[in-house]
């Protein structure tokens, strides 16, 4: 049957042509928008991992309001059943790229980096030590990017560095961070003792959920985000991203499933007397769905693959150019070509269910008098 | 003639709603039908001769009367055994030969025997042989629109013949052909029953009918016993 399913699509080469096109670029949006959903994705995972023990302490009044200064860690740490906090002073370290870049510089305590890198591991050198004052660690995209090594001098906010520690890659958002002492940060950007986030590390064994709400009661303007509440609502937000980006795509690929049904619907208008006269010959109603619906399939399936290819060179193009800015933006996975294709099948039977309907449930004896 | 009864028909109807009329096609219709026999029904167009094998072949439900193939009523035969009934037993031989334009002559006899589930060896084999004895082996891998209107209705006759059906209904199968090409085909169809095989013909034309073993006329829905030829 596939042999016959194949020679009517290149029986009628133009549009046939050009509905797969139309699938085509349905899929290639899907891939598109799924390969910026991906990379968003690994990296959240992969962010999760290396941050999602400790218990996130902010201003009530937000991140960017300053309410939160050293003395509070004081107060932090005073909490029964914290093990450690420390404070972090986090800006955007491509200011003239407004941060598009994902590039950090996370100011942190000297003696607390080893904690607030966990579990992320040294590729060279060492962590912050106490009395580091213009000494920075580097994530290992930083280090690629600025092709630094240890010794290196790396300069941030118009002064020098002196690179002491490269991380080791992780995929998330440590591969682009530039970790300084506290206090250096805190004077170069001028801020005076304001932090960011305070970072409280539960004792071992204890209920961080729990503890995340005492601390919040305890100590008094601050708010707190358990790696719980953390994980929640970083999946809501990357789950509303991900609904944005793939329903951008999705509308596309059902734009496409429109163009195989409109051909469908005309190709079974056109082989009205084609579906009679096989009836005639003794077809079953399962038989005409078969070609019908493989036809469309087929059509959505080479669609798909086409879709697929031409997703994937433009993901790499676009890759390929965005490199040369660091910023990584999209990130094919097998799971999304598996997707995208099964997606590309789907459409085409989808589309092609009604025409095949209408072809199977003719009368044979009222096609064969069609003209 | 041969005595074996292959088709029996009794007072087949057909009435068609056209709007509000009611139009009867065919009023009760009696024929009977032997193994081998090459019967023409002819008559005045709209007169009810393609209703009556369109009955025949269960293209169209009948509103009244029996008829029995080889000891199957077709007219009592639920729908979904309908197709299976066609392959085994009814070919087709249609006016406009009813090619698929994108086959060629040996691949849309082999369509036949693909419903069928006949391996795609023998199709080939069947249908090879069968387009050889109507002279077409030359022709085989032609398109319709390489071939003339007597060869394609020459295919059309190989593929009605693929299944080894009980019976052929032909439908003016000379109707869009010359007279040399009419002629070919009627040869053909002489030569089948000749072998066995039966067949009814609907035809206008008389020359036609004249090789025929009977001929049946029908005049607004109503058939009557011809002559035999």
């Amino acid at each position: 049957m596939f042999d016959l399913i194949f020679r009517n699509i290149t029986s009628r080469k133009i549009r046939s042509a050009l509905t797969i096109c139309g699938i085509a670029l349905g899929i290639f949006a899907v891939i598109v928008m799924g390969a910026m959903s991906e990379n968003f994705h690994q990296t959240f995972e992969r962010s999760m991992g290396v941050t999602s023990d400790k218990i996130r302490i902010f201003a009530e009044s937000g991140v960017f309001g300053g309410g939160l200064s050293n003395n509070k860690v004081s107060d932090v740490l005073r909490v029964a059943g914290v093990k450690d906090a420390y404070g972090l002073l986090m800006t955007t370290f491509d200011e003239d790229k407004m941060g598009m870049t994902g590039k950090q510089i996370l100011g942190v305590p000297p003696e607390k980096s080893a904690i607030a890198l966990s579990p992320v591991e040294l590729k060279a050198g060492r962590f912050l030590h106490p009395g580091d004052s213009y000494q920075v660690v580097v994530g290992n995209n930083i280090k690629r990017e600025y092709e630094l090594e240890l010794g290196s001098r790396f300069e941030i906010h118009e002064k020098y560095f002196n690179v002491v520690g490269i991380l080791d890659y992780t995929g998330s958002i440590f591969d682009n961070a530039v970790i300084i002492p506290l206090e250096t940060a805190q004077e170069l950007y001028n801020v005076g003792d304001s932090l960011s986030y305070i970072f409280a590390v539960p004792a071992e064994g204890l209920d961080a959920e729990r503890l995340s709400k005492r601390i919040e009661l305890s100590v008094k303007g601050t708010s707190t985000l358990s790696p719980g509440e953390l994980q929640t609502q970083a999946r809501q937000s990357f789950m509303i991203f991900s609904v944005i980006t793939i329903s951008s795509g999705l509308l596309a690929a059902i734009i496409g499933g429109l163009c195989v049904m409109n051909t469908m619907l005309m190709s079974v208008s056109e082989r009205t007397r084609e579906f009679g006269i096989l009836k005639a010959m003794g077809a079953e109603t399962k038989d005409i769905l078969l070609l019908t619906l493989g036809e469309a399939c087929l059509m959505g399936l080479l669609g798909g693959v086409l879709g697929l290819f031409v997703g994937i060179g433009a993901v790499a193009i676009m890759n390929a150019w965005l490199a040369k800015t660091r910023i990584v933006l999209f990130l094919i996975t097998p799971r999304l070509l598996l997707i995208a294709l099964l997606f590309s099948l789907f459409i085409g039977a989808l589309s092609g269910l009604y025409p095949a309907y209408r072809a199977s449930k003719m009368s044979p004896m009222e096609a064969l008098k069609h003209a | 003639m041969p005595e074996e009864l292959i088709l029996n028909v009794k007072n087949l109807s057909k009435t068609y709603m056209q709007g509000k009329i009611q139009v009867q096609a065919l009023r009760s219709a009696s024929l009977k039908v032997r193994k081998g026999e090459f019967l023409a029904i002819m008559g005045p167009s709209g007169s009810g001769k393609s209703t009556l094998l369109a009955l025949l072949g269960t293209l169209e439900k009948a509103s009244g009367g029996k008829a029995i193939l080889e000891g199957i009523e077709l007219t009592s035969l639920p729908e979904k055994l309908l197709p299976s009934l066609r392959r085994e037993k009814i070919g087709f031989v249609f006016q406009h030969y009813n090619l698929i334009p994108t086959l060629s002559a040996l691949e849309n006899v082999e369509l036949a025997l693909r419903f069928s589930g006949v391996s795609k060896k023998e199709r080939k084999a069947r249908a090879k042989t069968l387009l050889e004895e109507m002279g077409l082996g030359a022709r085989l891998t032609h398109k319709p629109a390489e071939l003339s209107g007597g060869e394609q209705q020459r295919v059309s006759i190989a593929r009605a013949l693929a299944n080894r059906p009980a019976l052929i209904l032909a439908d003016e199968p000379t109707g869009e052909v010359d007279t040399k090409n009419r002629d070919s085909i009627v040869r053909v169809f002489k030569k089948l029953s000749e072998k066995g095989q039966t067949i009814i013909v609907v035809t206008h034309d008389p020359e036609v009918a004249k090789e025929c073993s009977r001929v049946l006329r029908i005049v607004d829905g109503v058939l009557s016993d011809g002559e035999e030829g």
